[in-house]
């Protein structure tokens, strides 16, 4: 067990590694924008882009250049641990700005993660104890829509709805709860919430419904109704428990991989997370910022599939660990 | 590892089975049985029937634009703006689905946004499945390095932030004509189809792997290696024709999400050219400056349409699937 | 709302200035309420953007974004000179004393220059010290400091003696500037400079501490320390600990992804400055990401003022609703939007398929594409009328409306060398697929369908790229792309004058491998060609017949324009240039003359406009809101 946790381990920093490796050859070495260039400003001579290319550390070998960079995220930088580095564009440290960011995108991530769980699980449930009623057809052809329906289309149509129209929710942007309190943040919040949470609601009740009607026709299902057991107890304590672990592990999962940012809805709904700072940065050429939300990204991924592997060994002793 | 999946652009929902492997499907008349069961998902087959239709539209589209509506997809009709540039037409006799801001008929733009978005999703579909089935295959069948530096490919790919490395090499592909690789990846539809078919290619190539892992001891492949058969023809002959099943229903599930995903590159403004219909674009010129606030069926129509044919493969796919599979009678 | 002042002018003329702009819907002295005489103090004004977009990270000697400048002049640095903070007909464009008692003397041979500083400027604590004339050489020291990367070198160097842009220090004194007090500077010239007043007005030249600024040598790092000897100061950098560099935080009222807030700084003296009203008890600058989100905050009064033009869905508001109507205002931007096409590159590589690109691009449905007439005027050459009144009715590819002049642009096109049978549309395969670069945000996008269509109509099949903007320009910039034609240029000016516009676009001063921002190479010759590689070269020999047939220059023209004596000859001279360009080059497509939107919410009482920085006029606008900075500022 611990083997396979040391070798799991390693394979997160090789994974880390060769996702930063990549991320350096695709935006460094042959970069969309040239920062430097943009920088040495109106009159960009050779000199004075070689100039900024100094200052910017982009005159040294890429080798080393990304060498450098991950012995400044392991050692840290002027700017303290972990080293992420710079804004071209600012000329400031990025952590406080990543750390910002973060912060918003885990507060989309997470309201919504509740929200699909709320909606999604309990409707696969009801599907899947009355297979082919009206209400799990109702609940399917929900799910199919939402898998079906890209967020940079719902978001404008809620707005167009409920913002526009209607006038029941406000606008978009982020509006902090610091600045403006708990409740202007969560009116602001709902839509982007409801927008991100819909696509994954409509797969956690496909999935919830799967599992359950599979469960459902095991064995010690049988052997527990046998016994007496009224339905319900059959249901909550031996159907759902079994059924639900692969939501949990798929919770884990899906939390790991919008914590790098959930691109879209921010950029749909103006709100300053890691994914609209990211796509922002990637235009502007704002090279250590990209890197760094590549990695947040990376990591989180990495590291949710290594816990969601991790607890799934401990729940399923049929996993074995070579 | 688990199965990741990105954000908005959707996942396929193929993934749900992707994790674990499904058992192998080897009907006695498989397809006899197929089409029979098929044939009773009406749900499916209305689908079907949909995107039959959809795709005489795209094909035809020229001929409409030209001779029924006569108006051309780029063709601007600048006296349905208003002196700042707002469209003032909405949908009329004229233009069905109304005008854009630069006066061009939506109607026109949407049937050959169809063109863009299925010929895309269909591309990267088929590149992506060549490739899935091709390293997939090797890798469950020689296992050893071969498998591990796929099994591996295939989870780093997975692991990284989709969009944001596709909007990083489409950028860099862009900025010259030549485009990138030495001209080999050219700006535009090719850019985007082989950006698709990069991050899509692991959810079938681990299907196919998991697939092969499980016929490969068979004793039907023994006997084909006894008899002295090389590799390659195992493969051809005897392992593929098996994978066929899977391969269609994942196949067809991943299509709409590679449909979504090309709407989500070109709302981003990357991969398709500016002035070629694609309902992404569409979409996104709809949302910015609230302008949709002013001509709601520059954001409808298009945006339907997308839902519309991303439910609609998403049904086939599930109807494909159902019928495929013997396990998911029970679960209907 | 992200502007770019893209570059560069040399000797102006003042008489000029003073009548050249009138251009745009006239601002008044009284805001949108009305409210005459009583100006009321006091309040902050509140003001959001999507982006800074500041150039060099707010380092004066570097920054070139127009916003820095009404900041920088507004607020926080007085120079030797400045500007009025008044629109150009008021003499807006018109350099006064500032820093200085006067404009400074000059000596007979117009070699030496000298200023007297006015008693009584103080630096803001901590410095709390008077200005000096040390402090005023020392900006010019961080110019010629190479690793500060200055923008506006070439104003000074080469001109100022000892001066070369390639110094190793800031440290290091300028051989030709003087401090024999600390109230005394004393310039000394390589040759009479007409305009030098104007480069002592650039934010650059103002005075910098060199306590705290001798603190950093790299470029852009004192964005985050700015100190003021100005009206206002940032929020916190009174605070600031300036016992040694190791202790120097920066600003916390100035956070360059969030926000700038500006308060009064306790050491300025309004006895001393006569061109600054200073109205406001504050300035709050905040990013707000959302354009949209923005421009309903001046709707609804939650914030006061936004610049550049509103999305056209909440600008028909402003054009329909006569409660808004005064609410945005429209100035002359002095800036040019243009087509630009390669020289070297076909299908622009022959004159006439140049000639017929200026007749068939529709320029009136490009203004209408950009929101319409409060967005600017259709451009018919390359100086607007506000910065070379000479050329005002000057349209040497006349359409009628200007919507394009499809028959005369066929005609140009007829005598092409790529219209071989001669009916007006280009039939040779270098018209398929011609790449044009352009900008990915409205309304350059909006730009894109309409050019596909006008050039679709002589045969030129474009294939349009849009990018960011940063992007588009550093894509245009470098040689080796070849790029033959992009709709993502704009030009301003620095200061008014002809001079500026033309110099750096159409010389070979303007040319070079990476940066060039003469796009369209104009007198390129072989051995520069040579240089920037192999693709250029070949471009180069096939666009000049192995250069038996070189490439036009216009350098010696230039030459003799700036030679000419200020006034009526001058402008004719580069009004004859212009007509020269426009006729025989035809490197541009100019299709809009931009102006400077600015919305303001109910709160404003008085309003003025700033020709100089073509922004707001902050030290001359007035609020009602009766906000404190505790209130608004969320540091």
């Amino acid at each position: 067990m611990i083997r396979y946790i040391v070798r799991r381990l390693l394979w997160v920093l090789v994974t880390l590694l060769l996702i930063t490796f990549l991320t350096y050859l695709i935006f460094f070495v042959m970069p969309p924008v040239h920062p430097e260039v943009i920088f040495a400003g109106k009159q960009p001579t050779p000199e004075l882009v070689a100039e900024v290319r100094r200052q910017f550390g982009l005159d040294k070998p890429v080798v080393i250049q990304y060498a450098l960079f991950v012995k400044r995220i392991f050692l840290g930088d002027e700017y303290g641990w972990p080293g992420l580095g710079f804004s071209f564009n600012t000329r400031s440290a990025l952590k406080p700005i990543i750390y910002e960011r973060f912060l918003i995108t885990l507060q989309l991530a997470l309201g919504a993660a509740v929200l699909w769980l709320v909606v999604g699980v309990p409707i696969g449930i009801l599907s899947a104890l009355r297979p082919r009623s009206i209400l799990d057809r109702l609940a399917m052809g929900f799910a199919l829509f939402g898998v079906s329906t890209p967020v940079f289309f719902l978001g404008p149509v809620m707005l167009y709805v409920f913002w526009f129209k209607l006038g029941w929710l406000p606008g978009s942007g982020f509006y902090s709860i610091a600045k403006y309190g708990v409740g202007t943040w969560f009116v602001h919040m709902i839509m982007p919430w409801s927008v991100l949470a819909l696509a994954f609601a409509a797969f956690y009740a496909r999935m919830t419904r799967g599992n359950l009607i599979e469960v459902m026709g095991e064995d010690y299902i049988r052997t527990a109704r046998a016994k007496g057991l009224p339905e319900r107890t059959v249901v909550a304590k031996h159907g759902l428990r079994a059924s639900l672990t692969p939501v949990v592990t798929m919770l884990g999962l899906d939390l790991g991989g919008l914590l790098g940012g959930a691109l879209i809805t921010e950029t749909v709904f103006n709100l300053q997370g890691l994914g609209n700072y990211a796509v922002q940065s990637v235009f502007s050429g704002d090279l250590y910022a990209i890197l760094d939300v590549t990695i947040i990204a990376a990591f989180a991924v990495t590291l949710a599939n290594l816990i969601v592997d991790i607890v799934y060994a401990f729940l399923d002793p049929r996993v074995r660990y070579t | 590892m688990g199965q990741v999946r990105d954000e908005e652009i959707g996942e396929p929902v193929a993934a749900l089975g992707a994790a674990e492997p499904t058992s192998t499907i080897i009907g006695r008349t498989p397809w006899q049985i197929f089409w029979m069961r098929f044939r009773k998902d009406r749900v499916a087959v209305g689908a079907g029937v949909f995107l039959i239709a959809l795709a005489l539209l795209a094909i035809t589209a020229p001929l409409i634009a030209h001779d029924l509506v006569h108006h051309d997809p780029n063709a601007l009709f600048r006296d349905t703006l208003d002196e700042i540039g707002l469209p003032t037409v909405g949908p009329s006799a004229e233009f069905w689905f109304g005008v854009d801001t630069s006066g061009r008929d939506v109607f026109v733009r949407t049937i050959y946004g169809a063109r863009t978005s299925l010929l895309v999703a269909l591309l990267s579909t088929g590149f992506a499945v060549v490739l899935g089935i091709l390293l997939g295959s090797l890798a469950g069948y020689l296992g050893g390095w071969v498998d591990t530096v796929v099994s591996r490919a295939i989870d780093l790919t997975l692991s990284l932030p989709v969009l944001l490395f596709s909007i990083g090499i489409a950028a860099t592909c862009s900025i010259t004509a030549e485009g990138c690789l030495g001209g080999l990846i050219q700006p535009g539809i090719s850019l985007v189809t082989a950006i698709i078919a990069l991050f899509t290619w692991p959810y079938i190539g681990r299907i196919v792997r998991g697939q092969v892992l499980t016929i490969r001891n068979k004793e039907f492949i023994e006997a084909a290696r006894a008899m002295g058969a090389g590799t390659g023809r195992i493969l051809l002959r005897d392992v593929l024709p098996n994978l066929a099943a899977p391969i269609i229903v994942y196949g067809t599930l991943i299509i709409p999400s590679n449909i979504l995903f090309e709407a989500a590159l070109s709302f981003l403004g990357v991969g398709i050219p500016p002035t070629t219909p694609s309902w992404g674009r569409m979409i996104s010129d709809a949302a910015r400056g609230q302008l949709y606030t002013v001509a709601w069926w520059m954001l409808f129509f298009p945006g339907m349409a997308l839902v519309l044919t991303t439910l609609a493969f998403n049904l086939v796919g599930d109807g494909l699937r159902d019928a495929l599979d013997p396990r998911t009678q029970v679960s209907g | 709302m992200k502007r770019y002042v893209v570059l560069v002018g040399l000797l102006a003329s003042l008489a000029l200035v003073a009548t050249a702009c009138g251009g745009g819907g006239g601002p008044t002295e009284t805001g949108p309420t009305g409210a005459t005489g009583g100006i009321p103090t006091g309040g902050i004004l509140r003001e959001e953007t999507t982006d800074f977009g500041f150039t060099n990270a707010f380092d004066p000697t570097g920054e070139y974004l127009g916003t820095a400048w009404a900041i920088y002049g507004n607020f926080l640095l007085r120079g030797l000179v400045s500007y009025p903070w008044l629109p150009g007909e008021k003499g807006g464009n018109e350099p006064v004393p500032d820093l200085a008692t006067d404009l400074g003397e000059v000596s007979a041979d117009g070699l030496t220059i000298t200023f007297t500083l006015k008693d009584g400027v103080m630096w803001q604590p901590p410095l709390n010290r008077p200005v000096t004339s040390q402090d005023v050489a020392f900006a010019f020291q961080r110019i010629n400091t190479k690793s500060l990367i200055a923008q506006y070198g070439n104003y000074y160097c080469g001109t100022i003696v000892g001066m070369d842009c390639e110094g190793k220090s800031q440290e290091d004194p300028i051989e030709g500037i003087e401090t024999p007090d600390d109230k005394t500077i004393i310039f000394h010239l390589e040759r009479p400079t007409g305009d030098f007043l104007y480069r002592l007005a650039q934010p650059a030249a103002a005075p910098i501490p060199p306590e705290v600024a001798g603190c950093f040598d790299k470029a852009g790092e004192y964005g985050r320390y700015v100190m003021s000897n100005g009206p206002y100061m940032l929020l916190g950098s009174d605070e600031l600990d300036i016992s040694s560099c190791d202790t120097l935080e920066p600003i916390k009222g100035y956070d360059p992804d969030k926000f700038m807030y500006v308060v009064r700084n306790p050491n300025y003296d309004q006895a001393t400055d006569e061109n600054r009203k200073n109205y406001i008890d504050g300035w709050s600058y905040v990013i707000n990401t959302n354009l949209d989100d923005i421009y309903n905050r001046v709707l609804n009064g939650e914030i006061d003022l936004a610049h550049g033009a509103p999305p056209a869905a909440i600008l028909q508001q402003y054009l329909t609703n006569p409660d808004l109507q005064d609410n945005l205002k429209t100035n002359s931007g002095d800036r040019t939007w243009y087509l630009t096409m390669n020289l070297i590159v076909p299908p622009f590589d022959d004159i006439h398929v140049r000639k017929a690109a200026n007749f068939v691009v529709d320029k009136a449905a490009m203004l209408q594409a950009t929101g319409g007439p409060t967005t600017g005027e259709i451009a018919t050459t390359i100086e607007p009328p506000t910065v070379l009144p000479d050329l005002a009715d000057y349209d040497p590819y006349p359409s009628p409306n200007h919507a394009g002049d499809v028959e005369a642009a066929k005609a140009e096109m007829a005598q092409s060398k790529y219209d071989k049978n001669g009916d007006g549309v280009c039939d040779d395969p270098v018209c398929d697929n011609v790449l044009m670069i352009n900008r990915n945000y409205e309304p350059w996008t909006e730009y894109t369908p309409i050019l596909t269509e006008n050039f679709k109509q002589i045969g030129i099949n474009l294939k349009v790229r849009e990018l960011d903007v940063s992007t588009a320009y550093t894509t245009i910039q470098t040689m080796s792309n070849l790029i033959p034609i992009a709709a993502n240029a704009g030009w301003g000016k620095d200061y008014a004058s002809p001079f500026g516009f033309d110099y750096f676009l159409f010389s070979t001063a303007g040319l070079s491998c990476e940066g060039a921002v003469n796009y369209s190479n104009i007198g390129l010759d072989e051995e520069l060609a040579k240089e920037c590689g192999d693709e250029v070269y070949e471009a180069w020999k096939a666009a000049t017949d192995n250069g038996r047939n070189p490439l036009p220059n216009v350098d010696a023209d230039m030459e003799a324009c700036v030679a000419k004596p200020f006034g009526p000859e001058y402008n004719a001279c580069w009004a004859d240039l212009d007509r020269k360009i426009m006729e025989e080059i035809v490197p541009w497509v100019p299709y809009r003359w931009g102006s400077q939107n600015t919305v303001l919410a109910d709160t404003v009482v008085a309003w003025e406009y700033d020709q100089s920085a073509g922004w707001t006029a902050y030290s001359r606008t007035a609020v009602n809101n009766g906000l404190t900075m505790d209130e608004v500022a969320q540091v």
